[in-house]
């Protein structure tokens, strides 16, 4: 996104940059690059073992008000993950602990982030 | 949803790639033995207490 995001110092919210990797996506080493031959429930399953994944860790640092996964295939947000905690110290302390970690053998990338009405969000 | 493919299958959280830096986690911060007598600040070993 070429548009300049306000990066707030504290916020319910986290962003986790480009996390979460379509198995279809080509993106993967070992994984079937062409999207038409990927059964789409080996899809659908990799989705939810991610997503349980991140729901039980992020889960430890506080009670999760919202869990968004852009699971898209166009560069835009690609990937990202969206968590919004129920207080801010909770989402503190999941940045703190998540900071210099790794995910399926990336590192993951997180950060505050100003949204906290998914309902209303968009790139602005 | 089965729960028995979710427990053979293991989280893919801290899986690093091959000769990433291991990195401290908030499980792995060293705690002193309950046993060990720690100094307080600003005493010496010898001095009376």
């Amino acid at each position: 996104c070429s548009r300049l995001h306000n990066r707030p110092t504290i916020s319910p919210t986290l962003l986790l940059s480009n996390m979460y990797q379509r198995p279809d996506a080509g993106a993967i080493p070992g994984q079937d690059p062409n999207m038409s031959q990927m059964d789409p429930r080996k899809v659908q399953e990799h989705f939810e073992d991610f997503y349980e994944d991140i729901f039980e860790e992020l889960s430890k640092y506080g009670e999760l008000e919202s869990l968004n996964v852009c699971d898209n295939l166009a560069d835009h947000m690609v990937g990202n993950v969206y968590v919004q905690f129920r207080e801010e110290e909770e989402a503190a302390a999941a940045l703190n602990a998540l900071t210099g970690r790794f995910y399926a053998g990336r590192p993951i990338i997180v950060e505050f982030s100003p949204v906290t009405d998914f309902r209303e969000a968009t790139c602005r | 949803r089965s729960r028995d493919r979710r427990s053979k299958r293991a989280s893919g959280f801290d899986m690093a790639p091959p000769g990433a830096p291991l990195m401290p986690t908030a499980t792995s911060v060293p705690v002193p033995f309950s046993g060990v007598q720690q100094p307080m600040p600003g005493m010496f070993a010898g001095m009376p207490m």
